[in-house]
């Protein structure tokens, strides 16, 4: 476990004198809270997806895949600069990189969960509406552990795969579909058989278990809850967490002893 | 003691063969040369000695551990520093020894202090690696891969990129360290050798061609230098 929290410790210096993850990771999703508490504001509150309780879920999710982001290009630099090439050779095991890497981007996505919920809470008490109990914040950061999971090594993943100019590419993809298909900012609920398809990816399911739990409304008025899109997005969810956690560990052992 | 025994491996790649039958043995303590030009297989050869990449066939024991069967023991006394330099950018020169000296149990602080004070390390400790000049990051590097005392040490072209001033400060240090350790060092820089090695192995597209003293090569070659006799070695290869 030392070589663990050793190779933590050096990705989370390595991570947080980059300038980058202020800007991305923190910047970025309390810029959009206050953005689309603008738009709505100007829109007399029609948008209810724009709505705090709302918001807060879809938020979560879709700064989780700035992590994917930042994990990538920490990985893929690594990669590119023989700096793991040089760890390869030392007594450290593929296991030791993998948590390494995952606990340093569960740091970051659980501050950025608190982030949200500080950012969320202060615009609620700016709108002066009421906000979602502690005890159902604890319950929104445990239900969204799965998709961080999944975007933290899918970002492994793809940093270990692509080269560090590449894999940028290959996560900005990621986002747009976290953004877009997750409905975060979209009233997917709307769109009949666009719906039914966002289903199958981890995106939507998450978003619409984040918005039972702060009892928010979709765009139809209807208060979100416990039904067949949460409960098939949990199969979803963890189908997805599973096949990107097995999908890093082969990559990152193929990576280590190479035939290149 | 033959401390390092590499027996008749090959490494191919779809087009290309990377080393061919290549069979040498490098006694403990000994500073030993790999020379060629690029493509000769020298970083092929150190790759696969440190378990970085595969070999096709043949076989390797490193202190008596066979390479396929026990490369974690292997791991435990060997280091390499990479033809890249290979730090961490954003962590200090501290940082980055006290985080190598972490992976092998060595972070006392006595360990460190004796590597910075045999680098001269002293004024750059507390900067960050992306902002040393190219001399003191080839000193970090090559000083991470002494932290964890390693009994051979491979050095991948060193003093590549250096200024003829950073060089000679480099081969004084490996001057120095080579006393204690069995160091295995590539370059195609002939002056380097000469200065440096016990002995040399030289590689020519992916065959060893001789080994032996510098002065072995020069008779055998029966050529005044050292650089002549590389040059005959290849070129006789070649036709």
């Amino acid at each position: 476990m030392n070589k663990v929290i050793n190779f933590y410790k050096r990705n989370l210096k390595e991570i947080l004198r980059d300038p980058i993850i202020y800007i991305f990771c923190l910047g970025f999703p309390i810029a959009m809270f206050f953005l689309f508490y603008i738009i709505n504001k100007f829109s007399s509150g029609h948008t209810p997806t724009f709505e705090i309780l709302s918001l807060l879920p879809g938020i979560i999710v879709f700064s989780y895949s700035f992590v994917m982001l930042t994990l990538a290009i920490i990985v893929s630099k690594d990669k590119q600069t023989f700096f793991l090439k040089r760890l390869y050779s030392s007594p450290m095991k593929s296991y030791h990189f993998i948590l390494g890497y995952f606990l340093v981007g569960l740091f970051i996505g659980l501050l950025q969960t608190l982030v949200c919920v500080i950012t969320g809470f202060i615009i609620s008490l700016i709108s002066n509406i009421g906000f979602v109990s502690i005890g159902n914040i604890l319950l929104l950061i445990i239900t969204q552990l799965p998709i961080l999971i999944t975007n933290i090594f899918l970002g492994i993943l793809f940093g270990t795969i692509f080269n560090d100019k590449s894999a940028p590419g290959i996560c900005s993809v990621f986002i747009s579909l976290a953004g877009i298909l997750g409905g975060c900012w979209m009233p997917i609920e709307t769109m009949g058989g666009f719906e039914t398809f966002c289903r199958f990816l981890p995106f939507y399911p998450s978003v619409y278990i984040g918005r039972i739990i702060t009892n928010s409304k979709n765009a139809l008025g209807i208060t979100y809850s416990f039904n067949n899109v949460a409960g098939l997005g949990l199969i979803t969810i963890s189908l997805f967490m599973i096949s990107s956690i097995i999908l890093t560990i082969i990559a990152f052992k193929n990576n280590i002893v190479s035939d290149k | 003691m033959n401390i390092i025994k590499i027996d008749n491996v090959c490494k191919n790649y779809k087009t290309k063969k990377a080393l061919d039958k290549v069979s040498l043995s490098i006694k403990q303590g000994e500073l030993f040369g790999l020379l060629g030009v690029n493509g000769a297989g020298k970083t092929t050869l150190i790759k696969i000695l440190c378990g970085l990449t595969r070999k096709t066939s043949g076989t390797i024991t490193i202190n008596d551990f066979n390479l396929d069967k026990e490369i974690d023991k292997i791991k435990e006394i060997i280091d390499i520093s990479p033809q890249e330099t290979s730090v961490a950018n954003n962590l200090t020169v501290k940082e980055n020894l006290e985080f190598f000296a972490n992976i092998y149990n060595y972070n006392d602080a006595n360990t460190i202090n004796e590597i910075v004070d045999i680098f001269n390390l002293n004024e750059v400790l507390n900067q960050r690696a992306k902002t040393l000049s190219g001399g003191y990051k080839r000193r970090l590097s090559i000083a991470i891969a002494l932290i964890s005392k390693p009994k051979i040490l491979f050095l991948d072209e060193p003093t590549l990129g250096l200024d003829v001033f950073a060089r000679r400060e480099l081969w004084n240090i490996i001057k120095k360290l080579q006393k204690n350790i069995t160091i295995i060092l590539t370059s195609h820089y002939l002056e380097e050798i000469e200065n440096l090695c016990d002995r040399v192995a030289i590689l020519s597209n992916g065959k060893l061609l001789k080994t032996g003293t510098i002065e072995e090569i020069k008779q055998i070659t029966n050529t005044q230098n050292f650089e002549d006799a590389f040059i005959k070695l290849v070129e006789a290869k070649n036709e």
